[in-house]
């Protein structure tokens, strides 16, 4: 592979980040096709399991959008993602995995800009790290198993 | 209940390490509670070493199951199916639990892979304090209703040390002085008199001075 | 003259698209009734569709705003009309036969998918709206614009061929023809709103002249995300961002000059506190923020506590002045305002960056000519008139009006008046028998629980939007070879009629099981495809969309093949998800027509007469021994009409009526149950039985208290007397008010402070009222007026120029510095401060009438609060749902609230929210059964460890754990947002429709490429 090309998930709320994500595609701006996002009806039903088995499965990054503070749908529902987003990077970094590969983002329906351009910076600073160490390290083992 | 608390990583990375196939089991009382070892702990946990086994480009083979109460021989036999596909056992239950584990199947490791801290109340969402040691002779009774052993950083049984200042403790600023809730609590109660009856040194030996110790209720036994 | 299929001869007519209007037709439409919506405009929502954010809770309008307009365009009963207006009406027999114009759109509603390419392309074709909208990205309004279409303008097209071949979905119409329709209605709604004052002729400001100058709406649109600047605060002359801006108040309004109005705008204090705030929120310290006001008139609910945020937490200047003139700083793009303050005689100039003209609102010309037509009588001020005890009702039978045209008001006000609005014209349709249309009716859903998955999946080509980047036969081939997958086709406009059909056909042939779209977004079309494969026999659960344009090709328009790769990826997502969904069921309840009225005042008496009016069986439950509340004290109103009289008819009615039952003496002291079905227990009369109803609705009107504080001597001195004695007073004391010189009121007694730091809102006209009522007795009185800012908002500002005019004098104070009084004899000696002069002035007064205000009941709301699970503010007043588009629900389901127990209010503003709340009652009344959807949380009680973490993480308190010593959760009070499960470390819990192995099978089914 010459270059790397992450595989990203976006557990995106269904009131403002997935609408912000719509509304980039109404104003047409671009972003890297690297992003996949996945609907929640809030940021607060994202389940950490979710996120380790996304990055078990071989995503390179993850991030959870929600609707900015204060704006939640399901009144506290970003809130508690957002501690949950933290505490997980704890674990990533833990396991060697890098806390930097998830994050937790907020913007308005609204915001299609926003959503954009957080989907590029998001797929630049992974792009940086490179793979998933994860994955990397079971590229080898599969390698080791052909071989 | 009793609580726990997840160990490092590394620490059960260690453990783990010379085998593949491992059985991670939960129980589904208190370390659920407290959010140490219920179903999702184990979920996590078990994606946690997978994926550090990947890295190091192993592969790890993780059977999942939490059972109602690993600390109960019956609930234990439900590993009995799984047991021979694994090379080792790790239980997210409290000691008791990793115990009963290791007792029903002497010829596979077991290890833990939480710390069991106390016996404590969850003050709220996401915290819990420690509210009994388990002395085996209560107090509670005379004090209020709040424990004197468990909640005084010095176990004193009459009144506050010296250290306690504005209510709390000397030991940790933000730990309440045992004795002044006591005194609170007693005042509330208009029995402040209790308090000036002095305690005679605690006989520790229905505590851990007398070995392990052992409930028998003939009724049931 | 075209002829209109009149299908449903029964309905009401709703003019203009704003907030408003559409709240009134969703109302009616909810309620069962049809409605014709029309607006000038392509696409409605109004003005607030243009505000970036909105006070107090700064939210962003569009997230709050946008699904009421999505459920507006897909009502089944409401018939949207854009580029309408009402050309002719003629009425007789309660009827109005009513001509509409509606101006050609040139495209066809049904084939735009607002791709843009005609926008694209010609550009200048596309219809723009004025103000900065010329720099707009888009030719829509707002981003989810309704109806989601394009609108184009003929007359600036010069090559009407090449604009019809650049849509891909042929749906430019070139000979699109004006169309008159001819419909008869039973009642009509009036909402058309208002325009702003234009402050150009007002040359002091120089606006349209000096660079930098800006109105409000204007500011907004630049702070607007989806505005010419996508949010970016710069000012128009350098785009540079500014460092220092001024708002000034009261543009246009409270002037009796040329091109002003008179009266007050009402809502412009808010709205400029709230730009200063998004703006100081933004930028912190690196922005100076000033606002140049006469009075700040922040009297709605919860705003004064708005008001101190934006000085203490913000650091907004106020500065009490209105600017003499504003001007260009020589050689600079910047501008210096002059101004004087109290405190210094001589003028200041101080430079801004950048200025905002907080404009408010008129009524434009062409709404008079609409009046005419209709034969509805407009005010001095040309809003329309009104009667003083029938807020929304017109000179007109059967017209109603609400919003801005009734006078100018916030969004929530607007809102109340709205579901008031719809409530009335509710009745008027009532006599004519049934309208429903006819509800669809849907085959028996097949049992497809036994069966394999047999999906499938049906790729749309969107025209270019889809395939103009990506091969969709492509997609379709290789869709047909993923697992379990029967059937992929390309269905080239899959929302089409036709499209719609043959999917449906295509599932009964093949007997499909489920369904994956690959198209557009699921939260404009989900709705559409589960009624297609329901109408196909399938449980509407059991499709999934792949959103392949919106999130892939629209945004990956420059790397086609990634493109490609990705909506493969999308649909595979969608395939491995759908095979694990499995049918819902969606919670139906019979549903309990009787209504619970709790308080028996102004509020809840009009809500318990329209809706016992209604036909509804009503229980007005009143803690005291007789109907009446507060408004039994008062006299007058300050336009001066008789509430006694009012009053004593409309206890009379509500005694008499055969529909309602009055229980005075009566408390709630239990409740159980979930809207439709709810059982309320009392104690009831002097001996306390208890007893219980049943009811389907609960609408609280508990009103609030007359507060009494002891302060000025009031309850010591006989001197001293509250507004509300004072009103009692001096119609039964004419003698001893003939006799008095001098009288001194003092405002803000007991609201604005620390204890109760909310604005009263009803007192400053309770003076002016009491003032004039004075003066007309005894014109030789002197009456001092002892204020800190005169919030007499709207038409309240007539009385305060009138008062002034008629001597009354107005002298500000400080809370700090407020007036001293000591008693006198018979008499009470006021030493307050002149601010102007300087110097302390002493009255000796006949009379000191403080305005003391409202206050919450405390005790009453905190054990009602306890009964009902309601949330209450700081200060003990009901909090509903949503401060600003839902001012009459209450957060729990089936609660309603009206009058004083939401904030305080004048008696017209309390008639106005009771009979909204008995329209919103209805809304839900209409129905037989409650369909409480099927997104909700269920519990596996077997790996329940009752551990309480769902319970305390709900945010609506939901869950309990049973006395099978499990969690429990009601399907008819979850709100579906999933955190409790996944919060449950059990994994006891599952959110239907977002179950943990759909959401895994998602993640799966993307990493099978990489894999």
């Amino acid at each position: 592979m010459d270059t790397f090309e992450p595989v990203i998930v976006a557990f995106c709320c269904h009131y403002c980040a997935y609408t912000a994500a719509d509304m980039a595609g109404t104003m047409r701006y671009s972003y890297p096709p690297n992003v996949y996002i996945i609907r929640v009806p809030c940021s607060g039903k994202v389940d950490a399991l979710h996120i380790m088995k996304a990055f078990q499965k071989g995503a390179d990054g993850v991030y959870v959008a929600g609707c900015l503070e204060g704006d939640c749908h399901f009144k506290t529902g970003n809130i508690k993602a957002a501690h949950m987003v933290a505490y997980l990077k704890g674990l990533l970094d833990e396991i060697g995995i890098g806390a930097e590969r998830l994050e937790m983002f907020t913007m308005s329906a609204g915001m299609g800009e926003r959503f954009a351009r957080i989907a590029t910076d998001f797929t630049e600073r992974i792009r940086k790290l490179g793979p998933n160490p994860a994955k990397a390290g079971s590229d080898k083992t599969d390698k080791v198993a052909v071989g | 209940m009793i609580t726990a608390e997840r160990k490092p990583l590394d620490e059960i990375i260690d453990y783990i390490k010379p085998f593949s196939r491992i059985l991670l089991v939960g129980c589904n009382e208190c370390v659920t509670v407290c959010a140490a070892g219920g179903r999702k702990e184990v979920g996590l946990l078990s994606s946690a070493l997978q994926m550090a086994f990947m890295k190091e480009g192993k592969v790890l083979d993780v059977k999942e199951l939490t059972l109602e109460r690993q600390c109960d021989p019956e609930y234990v036999e439900e590993l009995v199916p799984l047991i021979d596909q694994v090379d080792a056992v790790v239980s997210m239950a409290c000691g008791c639990g990793v115990q009963e584990v290791a007792k029903r199947f002497k010829e596979k490791p077991v290890f833990p892979a939480v710390n069991t801290k106390f016996m404590g109340a969850s003050e709220r969402q996401g915290v819990w304090a420690e509210r009994c040691q388990g002395c085996g002779d209560c107090v509670l009774g005379m004090t209020g209703g709040i424990c004197p052993v468990a909640r005084c950083s010095k176990r004193l049984l009459n009144g506050p040390c010296g250290g306690s200042s504005n209510g709390k403790c000397e030991i940790n600023p933000e730990v309440d002085c045992a004795w002044q809730l006591i005194w609170d609590r007693l005042k509330s109660l208009g029995i402040e008199k209790t308090y000036e009856e002095i305690v005679p040194a605690k006989d520790w030996r229905t505590s851990r001075d007398g070995g392990p110790r052992k409930i028998i209720r003939e009724d049931l036994a | 003259m075209e002829t209109y299929e009149d299908k449903y001869n029964n309905r009401a007519l709703v003019i203009g698209g704003g907030i408003g209007g559409i709240k009134a037709a969703l109302d009616l439409a909810e309620g069962g009734k049809n409605v014709v919506l029309i607006d000038k405009a392509p696409s409605i929502g109004g003005l607030m569709t243009q505000l970036d954010r909105t006070f107090p809770t700064n939210n962003c309008d569009l997230c709050t705003l946008s699904p009421h307009l999505a459920e507006s365009g897909r009502e089944l009963h409401i018939d949207l009309l854009t580029l309408t207006e009402l050309v002719d009406a003629d009425s007789e027999g309660g009827k109005f036969k009513v001509t509409l114009k509606t101006s050609p759109r040139f495209i066809d509603l049904s084939r735009c998918t607002a791709c843009g390419d005609c926008f694209k392309n010609f550009p200048e074709c596309v219809r723009f709206t004025p103000g900065l909208d010329h720099r707009a990205p888009t030719c829509m309004r707002y981003p989810q614009s309704t109806p989601y279409a394009y609108s184009i303008d003929m007359a600036k097209c010069k090559d009407v061929d090449a604009l019809g071949k650049v849509c891909p979905a042929n749906a430019i119409i070139p000979d699109d023809k004006e169309k008159l329709l001819e419909l008869e209605f039973g009642s009509i709604i009036l909402a058309p709103g208002a325009e702003l004052v234009d402050p150009r002729p007002l040359e002091v400001y120089g606006y349209g002249v000096l660079p930098n100058i800006v109105t409000g709406l204007e500011y907004e649109r630049i702070l607007s995300a989806s505005g010419p600047t996508l949010g970016e605060l710069i000012r128009p002359s350098d785009k540079k961002q500014p460092k220092k801006i001024a708002w000034i108040q009261c543009v246009g309004s409270r002037s009796v000059k040329e091109g002003c109005v008179s009266y007050c705008s009402s809502a412009c204090c808010m709205y400029a506190l709230k730009e200063a705030i998004v703006t100081k929120e933004r930028f912190q310290n690196d922005i100076e923020t000033a606002i140049f006001y006469m009075d700040m008139r922040t009297s709605g609910k919860d705003y004064e506590l708005y008001l101190q945020r934006a000085k203490e937490e913000y650091g907004i200047r106020l500065v009490r002045s209105r600017p003499e003139s504003v001007e260009r700083e020589p050689g600079t793009d910047n501008l210096s305002i002059t101004y004087t303050i109290t405190e210094n005689t001589l003028p200041v100039r101080e430079n801004f960056d950048m200025v905002i003209l907080s404009n408010g609102f008129r009524i434009s010309d062409d709404l008079i000519g609409l009046a005419e037509k209709l034969g509805v009588e407009l005010n001095e001020h040309r809003f329309a008139k009104t009667g003083a005890f029938e807020p929304v009702a017109t000179s007109k039978h059967g017209i109603y009006v609400c919003g801005l045209f009734e006078a100018p008001k916030d969004i929530p006000e607007t809102m109340v008046q709205a579901s008031a609005a719809a409530c009335m014209a509710m009745e008027d349709l009532q006599s004519e028998g049934a309208s429903k249309k006819p509800e669809e009716e849907f085959p028996p859903e097949r049992d497809v629980s036994k069966e394999e998955p047999r999906i499938g999946v049906f790729v749309c080509d969107c025209g270019y939007n889809i395939a103009g980047l990506i091969n969709t036969s492509e997609m379709v081939d290789y869709a047909g070879k993923l697992p379990q997958v029967a059937v992929s086709e390309g269905v080239g406009y899959g929302c089409s009629r036709e499209s719609l059909e043959h999917i449906q056909q295509v599932i009964q042939e093949e007997k499909l099981n489920r369904v994956v779209i690959g198209g557009c977004s699921p939260r404009t079309h989900e709705t559409l495809f589960q009624d297609t494969i329901r109408k196909a026999g399938l449980n509407k659960y059991l499709v999934e969309i792949a959103n392949i344009r919106d999130q892939d090709t629209w945004v990956h328009l420059d790397r086609a093949s990634e493109a490609s790769d990705k909506a493969k990826d999308l649909i595979r997502m969608a395939v491995t998800s759908v095979a694990l969904s499995h049918p819902l069921k969606e919670h139906v309840l019979p549903m309990n027509k009787d209504i619970l009225v709790v308080g028996g005042g102004v509020a809840g008496m009009t809500a318990a007469l329209k809706l016992a009016d209604g036909g509804f069986k009503v229980y007005l439950v009143e803690k005291s021994g007789e109907l009446g509340g507060i408004a039994r004290t008062i006299r007058k109103t300050l336009e001066g009409e008789d509430v006694q009289h009012f009053m004593k008819d409309l206890i009379e009615r509500t005694t008499n009526h055969k529909n309602i039952q009055v229980l005075t003496k009566s408390m709630i002291v239990d409740h159980t149950g979930m809207p439709g079905l709810f059982t309320t227990g009392l104690q009831v009369g002097p001996r306390m039985f208890y007893r219980q109803i049943k009811h389907g609705v609960t609408i609280l009107a508990t009103g609030a208290l007359a507060n009494r504080p002891r302060e000025y001597l009031l309850d010591e001195h006989e001197a001293v007397m509250t507004q509300l004695d004072l009103d009692g007073f001096l119609e039964d004391h004419k003698d001893k008010v003939k006799a008095w010189k001098k009288v001194v009121m003092i405002q803000c007694v007991g609201s604005r402070c620390p204890e109760n730091p909310n604005c009263s809102r009803i007192c400053c006209q309770s003076a002016i009222k009491n003032a004039l009522r004075l003066l007309d007795i005894n014109p030789e009185i002197q009456i001092y007026v002892l204020y800190r800012d005169m919030r007499t908002y709207g038409f309240q500002e007539d009385f305060y120029r009138e008062a002034r005019k008629r001597g009354v004098l107005f002298f500000r104070y400080e809370p700090d510095d407020s007036p001293k009084v000591s008693g006198r004899n018979e008499r009470v000696e006021v030493i307050f401060k002149d601010p102007i002069l300087n110097r302390e002035i002493t009255v000796t007064t006949d009379c000191l009438a403080l305005s003391t205000g409202l206050v919450a009941d405390e005790e009453d709301t905190e054990d009602l609060a306890m009964i009902f699970h309601l949330p209450r503010t700081s200060d003990g007043f009901f909090l509903e749902d949503h401060v600003k588009l839902r001012p009459v629900d209450l957060p729990v389901p089936g609660f309603f609230i009206a009058g004083t127990a939401h904030s305080p209010k004048t008696i017209r503003e309390s008639i106005a929210q009771g009979q909204a709340a008995a329209g919103r009652a209805q809304t839900l009344l209409a129905r037989d059964t409650i369909n409480l959807g099927a997104t909700v949380a269920r519990v596996d009680s077997e790996k329940c460890a009752a551990c309480l973490i769902c319970v305390r993480a709900c945010p609506f308190d939901v869950p309990f754990i049973n006395a099978d010593g499990y969690s429990e959760i009601d399907p008819a009070k979850c709100h579906g947002c999933g955190i409790c499960a996944a919060e449950c470390p059990a994994k006891a819990i599952q959110l239907m429709q977002y179950e943990d192995d759909q959401i895994m099978a998602k993640l799966d089914g993307l990493f099978e490429r990489i894999a």
